[in-house]
């Protein structure tokens, strides 16, 4: 079952248009994790991210200025590509600069006939965040009934914070299985697993992942699990990078198994629940977003994802962090230096590389064999 | 071929007794017991004048261009950044300013001050992170308090300024002055905030009353010019002293509007610029001058600091009013305040690049502008976000642009040699000529 | 009249000689770190290719990244309106001319005269085309002539970094270590340096017909991949295009005169 979500991954297009046809909901794609996806199901829209193709353009330049994120130049293009013709509407939840350009781009060129930009606060670590949000919601929810044609009701948020636990905690359970000691899902198969559900209805993903998580309690994969590593960052849905890595082992003397991660694609996305305690489902909704692990950018006056990580860090065993960020994030590029210090200070060494739409398979595979290596070393010495 | 008479602004020493003033203060700031705040230049200054007459202040954009003016020094400072395990790419006034902290050295002198907390606000990605580094530089023990401005356009690019995003901001502002009182250990005075608020607005609104005098042909100022004053309002908004002289500034150029005196002698042409400009090649204005080109100054100069409201229905942009009151409460102030700053039109490309590019084009229709030259900085990712789509809406909209690539506090990201190029064809395509010297 | 025209290179220095607006001589030479004798030797080149002597030239217009050491120059013509006015010249139905050297590329949008409305110079990231694919030429251990006709014996589509020349190079390290056929690994190179040529041409629009002069013009390799990331049929390019800026600075003197 676990194959489903390579292909869930890998024919996004098929799905997402063919759904339409099917239940009749509208579609809506959304640029940044910040996007209340809860809010979408209960107005029965179904929320999709908008990733990359990882395929070198020449659309973008006249839109955006070159020297922000491959990332955002390549999610603009596909939709300027046309290859998300088929979106009734674009939205975002405000986070950093460079991904919100290719919303405003998206909705100056391509603009599906509804689209929202949704001021996410930034201090988060404040008490003013959430009542703020709540009347930010309350705007957002007018606009997405006239997409409906349907008023919303403290029931439907309900069910949509209910799909959207659901799914996050089924994807924490199969997290559990990387914790073994020869995990029976590779990070590869995981990233794909978290990539299918941005792009999939939550209820039909859910039955998918709770087969998938009955059987890993049974399955053993025939590999040597090498090194266990941890994957922190930008935004990243690098399958060609984390298979490259994973399958070093058959090629060469020391391989890994990515174990967990810290970045938005993966547990930055989900790991939060919505507290279902709090009776006001918009409240509750606007309190898991504000609390969520935060985008660096929103990150301040405490650097908070130090813990988070050394949390993952330390609950998955992991042997090294390998940092990815995407060329030209700053947000990133702010936290790094400590992060790597602090991690380092914790006995994780952490190894950099930068990312862009495409990858250098052959020296990137090179420098991973080398960080790896060092790894060894360590063990030899204590 | 002189055209126009010219004269030096009188109050230029003044400017520069001011600026040196404040840098100095700084530095001096515990002889006399005082307190050093450091923040951005969008930061709520006023808030933190309730603590006191003795709160001096330094803010980072400033900073970090007037480290820019000295290459070596910036060089060391941007190298010391990156040894540090920041990317190159990375806003290059945080750059200046981390680098500084960790060579120890003032741009003004002697080894740097340290602050005593740190106080800002954040819209662009950068403006936290930057003062949670700088803190954490300073060695971890210098507290730190952002208020967050992300809360949505002003109108009339939204329909109306939402009751709960300033709320949210005031808020913010409110629970800042318990902060302050509990980590200063002083009582806070309100009057002195409703005098610091009151000053705030006035300077702002003073500053934009003194870009409306740049619609005058000749130009009475010269954007190379309006740098130099215009930093005020970065400086330290609730300054009574800067507003007092952005009154007398406003009555002088007032006068060389009626006398007719120009800031460029050989004004043929003029243009509008966008972002800050590569702080160490100013000069590239000297040369548009030879062309007869003056700049008459842009978005970023006129609306960074200063106040306006926006007219679609005539595309035009006008001083905002000042508020018919001064405060009375607290909570009052905060949301005058709020709502004051989250009205700068330099916020608003934040939410979509059409807004910037409307008031762009009200710049250049209604400061006769013949052409737009648009700085693509590398070093401020927060004024060049959007920056391509205003590009390609202010062109649909008739106006001639172009576009050179900078970086406003990095000198090597700078080519001047084939920035002159560029201008050389534009300008040439613009059917301009280099004048004789 | 007779006018000579000197394009001052990064690489090369390209002189022509007009007659009445008609080529009668052209001449070529390395630049190297001696512009002003590249300049002296070019001309002489194009002199002796026409069968007249200096002293039979009228005027000199100059252009090109050396173009201030022209010391004989009558004119300095900036590159773009030289390129601009070549392709009106070239192609009275030119509406979009670019000019691709070995580390300039540039995008101008001209009118039916050949006047520049909109242009576009390769920034930072992404300089160095022609230099980048004869870096690549020795790393595939091939000549630099065969890197163009190889790209036409590919049918395959490796993506490759088209921002960054040193990421381009990394990947192609990487395909080499790999045993990617050489000829897909050329056009891989050149479909990454067109795709950032064009993301350039883009900035000023892609409004046909479409001129291209510029030494990487005489790369068929170069410009099968530029007309299929333009998804156009035709590129147009005139007979020696590295002359181009030449033609068009001695053109513009001309006019002028």
């Amino acid at each position: 079952m676990i194959e489903k979500f390579q292909e869930w991954y890998e024919n996004r297009h098929e799905y997402q248009e063919k759904y339409k046809e099917r239940t009749g909901n509208k579609i809506v794609g959304y640029f940044c994790t910040y996007t209340p996806e809860e809010i979408f199901y209960a107005a029965d829209i179904l929320p999709v991210r908008i990733l990359g193709s990882h395929e070198p353009q020449d659309v973008t330049e006249p839109h955006i200025f070159g020297m922000f994120c491959p990332f955002c130049r390549d999610v603009l293009a596909q939709g300027l590509k046309g290859k998300y013709d088929y979106l009734d509407g674009i939205t975002i939840g405000q986070s950093c600069l460079h991904l919100r350009q290719a919303f405003t781009s998206w909705d100056l060129h391509k603009n599906p006939g509804w689209s929202y930009f949704l001021p996410m606060p930034n201090h988060v670590q404040s008490k003013r965040a959430v009542p703020f949000l709540v009347e930010e919601y309350k705007l957002l929810i007018k606009k997405i009934e006239e997409l409906a044609g349907k008023r919303i009701s403290d029931d439907d948020l309900r069910q949509g914070i209910d799909i959207m636990n659901k799914v996050r905690q089924a994807m924490k359970e199969i997290y559990e299985f990387r914790k073994e000691e020869n995990p029976p899902i590779t990070g590869t198969e995981a990233m794909y697993m978290t990539c299918a559900q941005f792009f999939t209805d939550a209820t039909e993903f859910l039955p998918v992942a709770k087969e998938v998580n009955r059987e890993l309690a049974s399955r053993r994969l025939d590999r040597d699990p090498g090194k266990r590593i941890m994957l922190i960052g930008s935004e990243n849905d690098d399958i060609e990078y984390i298979n490259m890595i994973e399958t070093l082992g058959e090629r060469e003397s020391v391989g890994c198994t990515v174990v967990v991660e810290e970045h938005c694609t993966t547990t930055r996305y989900f790991w939060d629940e919505v507290d279902t305690d709090i009776d006001d489902p918009l409240r509750a909704i606007a309190e898991r977003y504000v609390l969520r692990t935060p985008c660096p950018s929103k990150d301040w006056p405490q650097r908070t994802r130090l813990q988070r990580i050394l949390k993952l860090a330390k609950d998955f065993r992991v042997d090294g962090a390998i940092i990815i960020q995407q060329k030209f994030c700053d947000p990133h590029e702010a936290d790094i230096p400590f992060i790597r210090r602090f991690l380092e200070d914790n006995g994780i060494p952490t190894y950099f590389l930068e990312f862009d739409v495409t990858v250098a398979s052959g020296p990137f595979a090179v420098r991973t064999e080398a960080f790896l290596e060092t790894l060894e070393a360590e063990e030899d010495l204590f | 071929m002189a055209q126009y008479p010219t004269e030096p602004l009188k109050c230029w020493p003044k400017a520069k007794e001011l600026r040196n003033k404040f840098y100095e203060n700084y530095k001096q700031a515990h002889e006399k017991g005082g307190i050093r705040c450091m923040g951005s230049a969008w930061a709520l200054d006023a808030v933190t004048m309730g603590l006191g007459r003795d709160v001096y202040w330094i803010t980072g954009e400033p900073y970090g261009a007037s480290c820019a003016f000295d290459s070596p020094l910036s060089a060391d400072f941007l190298t010391a950044a990156e040894n540090f395990g920041f990317s190159r790419d990375l806003c290059s006034y945080m750059r200046n300013y981390w680098g500084s902290i960790i060579v120890g050295k003032y741009a003004f002198g002697g080894p740097l001050p340290k602050a005593d907390f740190a106080y800002t606000q954040h819209i662009c990605c950068s403006h936290g992170k930057w003062y949670q580094n700088a803190c954490e530089l300073e060695g971890g023990d210098v507290p730190l308090y952002v208020i967050d401005v992300g809360v949505g356009a002003c109108p009339p690019f939204e329909p109306e300024m939402y009751k709960h995003r300033v709320k949210y901001v005031a808020d913010q502002m409110l629970d800042s002055i318990e902060w302050m009182e509990k980590i200063t250990g002083r009582t806070y005075n309100d009057e002195l905030f409703f005098e610091a608020c009151w000053n705030d607005m006035r300077l702002t609104h003073t500053w934009a009353k003194i870009c409306m005098l740049n619609r005058a042909v000749p130009a009475p100022l010269d954007e190379k010019s309006i740098y130099s004053l215009y930093v005020f309002a970065a400086l330290q908004k609730s300054s009574a002293a800067f507003a007092e002289f952005y009154e007398e500034l406003l009555e002088e150029v007032e006068d060389r509007v009626k006398r007719g005196i120009a800031a460029v002698e050989n004004e043929q042409a003029r243009v509008m610029t966008d972002t800050q400009p590569p702080w160490g090649f100013l000069k590239i204005y000297r040369y548009l001058e030879t062309w007869g080109l003056v700049s008459i100054g842009s978005l970023y100069t006129f609306g960074l600091e200063g106040m306006w409201v926006y007219d679609e229905d005539r595309n035009d942009l006008r001083p905002r009013p000042m508020p018919p009151e001064k405060p009375k409460s607290r909570e009052e102030a905060c949301r005058m305040l709020a709502d004051w700053h989250l009205s700068k039109p330099e916020y608003q490309h934040f939410y979509s690049p059409e807004y910037k590019t409307e008031m762009m084009d009200a710049i250049a229709k209604n400061w006769r502008c013949d052409a737009i030259i648009m700085h693509y900085n590398r070093g401020c990712e927060g004024l060049s976000v959007g920056i391509a789509e205003n590009r390609l809406g202010l062109l649909e909209r008739g106006n001639k642009v172009m576009t050179y690539e900078g970086n406003m506090g990095d000198e090597t990201e700078f080519d001047l040699p084939s920035t002159e190029t560029r201008f050389d064809i534009f300008l040439e395509s613009l059917g301009l000529k280099k004048q004789e010297a | 009249m007779i006018i000579a025209g000197i394009d001052c290179g990064a690489k090369n220095t390209k002189a022509v000689v007009l007659r009445d607006n008609k080529i009668i001589g052209k001449g070529m030479i390395l630049t190297g770190f001696d512009q002003i004798t590249a300049i002296r030797e070019s001309l002489h080149a194009a002199l002796k290719d026409a069968g007249i002597d200096a002293k039979d030239v009228d005027k000199i217009s100059g252009t090109g990244a050396g173009m201030e050491e022209i010391r004989d120059a009558d004119v300095r013509v900036n590159e773009v309106r030289a390129m601009a006015k070549a392709a009106n010249f070239f192609l009275p139905s030119a509406r979009t001319v670019t000019d691709v050297g070995a580390e300039m590329g540039r995008a101008v949008k001209i009118d039916e005269n050949g006047k520049v409305i909109d242009f576009a110079i390769n920034e930072k990231c992404a300089a160095g085309a022609g230099a980048f694919i004869e870096a690549m030429a020795r790393a595939l251990e091939a000549k630099l002539e065969e890197m163009g006709p190889m790209v036409l014996e590919s049918d395959k589509s490796i993506p490759m970094n088209a921002q960054c020349a040193i990421f381009a190079e990394s990947e192609v390290v990487g395909l080499i270590h790999a045993r990617t056929a050489k000829a897909d690994i050329s056009k891989a190179i050149h479909d990454a340096m067109a795709s950032r040529i064009v993301s350039m041409i883009r900035r000023i629009g892609v409004n046909k017909d479409i001129v291209m002069i510029g030494g990487v013009a005489l790369n068929p390799g170069f410009v099968d991949s530029l007309k299929r990331e333009l998804e156009i049929d035709k590129v147009y390019i005139p007979s020696d295009p590295a002359f181009g800026a030449a033609v068009g600075a001695a053109l513009v003197l001309a006019e002028e005169t």
